[in-house]
């Protein structure tokens, strides 16, 4: 099976390098990605899970939901992609030759991170999660400016340096299995049968390591350094992608968390994750506060993410795990929103920074109110679906110890507070003369006579104002749909989805 | 049969000319010797498994060799090399954080703490007086790789640190286990990739070719100048 997977994909990839036109090599990206989000639909409602194929592959709920993540994220991105990078190209930022190596590397880097998942082999899942830091980091370096290449590279060396060490931890892992099995195996399934012999701080010894390599794929602290860079750097496509594969890291910790849940050195494990946890949210939400750069910020909110996520993981109860496993879509899904917008931003004003954007109602209103939505989304109000997955990991939270609910709370207070400081400063800058010009105008109807003094006063005022980009079709229409869809999650929460994330508790061997 | 004591006393050596080999990476300041250290290194790393497979006669090990003389001592230090004649850049005198003597003392240190953090974690673990130094030998290289990469400032450098933390992390899994050779293979190719596309970036952001800063001038949110 995995072999005509591959062999498909390959045809698929060879048939991407002919076409000239962009529009025929976005729907090839856009169709590769839905049939991924449609193959995935049809394995979790036909298939009988867990299911294996062949030594390698295998399937169960967990790595069927992370993909069900992954492509519904690509399929969104692949339709934002075509309008953003013909006004990149447009705008010169973007060489037309490059674009083709733009949806080579969009579409192989769907493959790896698919490869990955549903491997069973964890040193398969190392080496094309390695493949997808090497795709991700083409996509940051798509531009092909000094600082995106600078950018790519902090991220490849940091992620794939941390990688090694991840490595370091398999060789244990594969040492402690032969110790106690007789053959070395690195099959989650097989070390997930008998993890529970294997010796405590040899476990805990791997799982370190492991956890240093995944986390900083995850983007956390402190190997989270490259993560604003790439955020702020690459075009919103390629960070969207980057930020998906922040996912992966999560879904290897998962895993590893899952295999020493039932050893002595669990408590130690859970201890790690919860400090590592505390520290990538307490950092991200300082360095938040005062940020000017509305991709870094998106950025650092994704560090704080992660952060919770892996606490979420550290509590260990399977009600922690559930809104884990929820809060990983949850968070998928406003992070592209308020990426396409901030995209949109970015082609408006040229510019990221806070400072830089004027009159934002005016001259984009719609991306606007979505980044405005999104914000609140992200950090956690009510209506969407991050406000529950919160809500419960920090109840759970307090069963650790109820200063540690505290801590969070209070930073993720001032996470929010960094998110509306930042809009508030940033969308209330309008041009003065702005005012003046509308009260001209009306002035103008009046009186005639000054008509001269005022037409000459506009068109200087007019040159000030920048034009408004005109957001190209398709572009607003993922951002919408993902905003509806959180609405939706957030306010009904479908039964396929609880009976899906009930049984991947199950099969983690939480219940 | 070539007495195995001899070949343990010839490891031995080899462990020491390893940490030479990664002292020197840390240290050196001319481009090329860093390449030839680096290609030294993974010629000693080829001849160690060579060693092995003569003491315990696993073909794997042979291939294994093999294949690290294939790679890493003929293909990628050739790509490399060609990659330096392009970016016209001899010497990487520049240093960030750490100066060679301050990284020097530090991986001594991390030396040591790599030897008490896994006779720790080994006792549980029958590995012989040999395989320990092995793993232990392993871990300081690849976290002298590390501080290669933190502390140089041209990239080419950093893509030798983190090759020579990836040879540490062989050294490792060379003593300490046997891994499945379908999985060494794939790493290698990983590798290949890796090293060939860090290396391509360097070249934009190391050079000081004539077309690359064409290519920065066009841009308009980087408004020209600040960068060349």
């Amino acid at each position: 099976m995995i072999r005509y997977y591959l062999l498909i994909m390959g045809i698929f990839l060879a048939l991407g390098l002919i076409p000239k036109s962009h529009r025929l090599m976005n729907s090839l990206a856009a169709g590769n990605a839905l049939l991924h989000l449609f193959l995935t639909c049809a394995a979790l409602l036909i298939l009988d899970l867990p299911a294996r194929y062949g030594d390698y592959l295998y399937l169960d709920h967990l790595n069927l939901y992370v993909e069900l993540i992954t492509a519904l994220g690509f399929s969104a991105a692949a339709f934002y992609a075509k309008g953003y990078t013909d006004s990149l190209m447009e705008a010169g930022d973007l060489d037309p030759k490059n674009l083709k190596t733009f949806y080579l590397a969009f579409n192989l880097l769907l493959i790896t991170a698919t490869v990955a998942l549903f491997s069973d082999n964890l040193a398969l899942f190392w080496i094309f999660v390695e493949l997808t830091t090497v795709c991700a980091a083409m996509l940051v370096a798509i531009l092909s400016a000094r600082e995106n290449i600078d950018a790519a590279l902090k991220y490849a060396f940091i992620v794939s340096g941390s990688m090694l060490f991840a490595f370091l931890g398999l060789i244990f892992l594969f040492t402690l299995s032969e110790l106690t099995l007789g053959e070395g195996t690195l099959s989650w399934t097989e070390l997930a049968a008998n993890a529970s012999h294997f010796s405590p701080p040899l476990l805990l010894a791997s799982f370190t390591f492991v956890f240093i390599g995944f986390g900083a794929k995850a983007g956390i602290a402190p190997f989270h350094t490259w993560l604003p860079d790439a955020y702020a750097r690459a075009p919103s496509v390629s960070a969207i992608l980057s930020g998906l594969m922040q996912n992966l890291g999560i879904y290897g910790i998962i895993r590893m968390y899952a295999l020493l849940k039932e050893s002595d050195a669990a408590s130690q494990a859970s201890l790690i994750l919860i400090v590592a946890g505390v520290f990538s949210i307490a950092l991200a939400s300082f360095s938040m506060l005062q940020q000017r750069n509305l991709k870094k910020l998106i950025a650092f909110s994704s560090v704080e993410h992660m952060g919770l996520l892996l606490i979420g993981i550290g509590i260990g109860t399977p009600l922690a795990l559930f809104w884990v496993l929820f809060y990983m879509l949850g968070h998928v899904l406003i992070k592209e929103i308020l990426l396409f917008s901030a995209g949109i931003l970015h082609r408006q004003y040229r510019s990221n920074m806070r400072e830089d954007m004027k009159d934002v109602f005016k001259l984009q209103p719609r991306a606007a109110w979505v980044l405005i939505l999104g914000s609140i989304a992200i950090v956690g109000m009510p209506p969407f679906p991050l406000f529950p997955a919160k809500f419960f990991i920090l109840l759970e939270s307090a069963a650790v110890s109820p200063y540690l609910t505290l801590a969070l709370l209070l930073m993720l207070i001032l996470a929010s507070a960094s998110f509306a400081n930042f809009l508030l400063k940033a969308f209330s800058r309008v041009t003065p003369e702005e005012e003046k010009e509308e009260h001209g105008s009306k002035s103008r109807v009046s009186e005639r006579t000054e008509s001269e003094k005022f037409t000459e006063k506009i068109g200087y005022k007019k040159s000030i104002l920048p034009a408004p980009y005109t957001v190209r079709k398709g572009m607003r229409i993922p951002a919408i749909f993902l905003l509806a869809l959180a609405l939706a999650l957030g306010l009904y929460f479908p039964e396929p989805l609880r009976t899906l994330l009930d049984s991947i508790i199950l099969e983690l061997g939480y219940l | 049969m070539i007495d195995p004591f001899l070949l343990e006393g010839l490891i031995k050596i080899l462990f020491v000319f390893v940490l030479i080999s990664a002292a020197l990476i840390i240290s050196t300041r001319n481009l090329s010797s860093v390449l030839t250290t680096y290609t030294i290194q993974s010629f000693l790393l080829a001849l160690v498994s060579f060693l092995l497979y003569l003491m315990d006669e696993k073909g794997q090990l042979l291939l294994l060799a093999g294949l690290t003389l294939a790679s890493k001592v003929i293909l990628i230090p050739y790509f490399i090399s060609r990659i330096e004649e392009k970016i016209k850049i001899g010497r990487d005198l520049h240093f960030t954080y750490l100066e060679p003597t301050t990284s020097l003392l530090l991986s001594i240190g991390l030396i040591l703490l790599s030897y008490v953090f896994l006779s720790r974690i080994f006792e549980d673990l029958s590995l012989s007086k040999l395989f320990f130094f092995g793993a232990v030998i392993g871990v300081s290289l690849t976290l002298m790789g590390m501080l290669v990469v933190f502390s140089r400032r041209k990239v080419i450098t950093k893509v030798l640190g983190y090759l020579s933390m990836e040879n540490g992390v062989l050294m490792f899994g060379l003593f300490v286990t046997e891994i499945p050779f379908i999985i060494e293979v794939l790493i290698i190719i990983d590798l290949v990739i890796l090293v060939m596309l860090t290396t391509i970036l360097a070249v934009g952001m190391d050079s000081s070719i004539e077309e690359y800063r064409q290519k920065f001038r066009k841009l308009q949110i980087w408004t020209g100048g600040r960068y060349l």
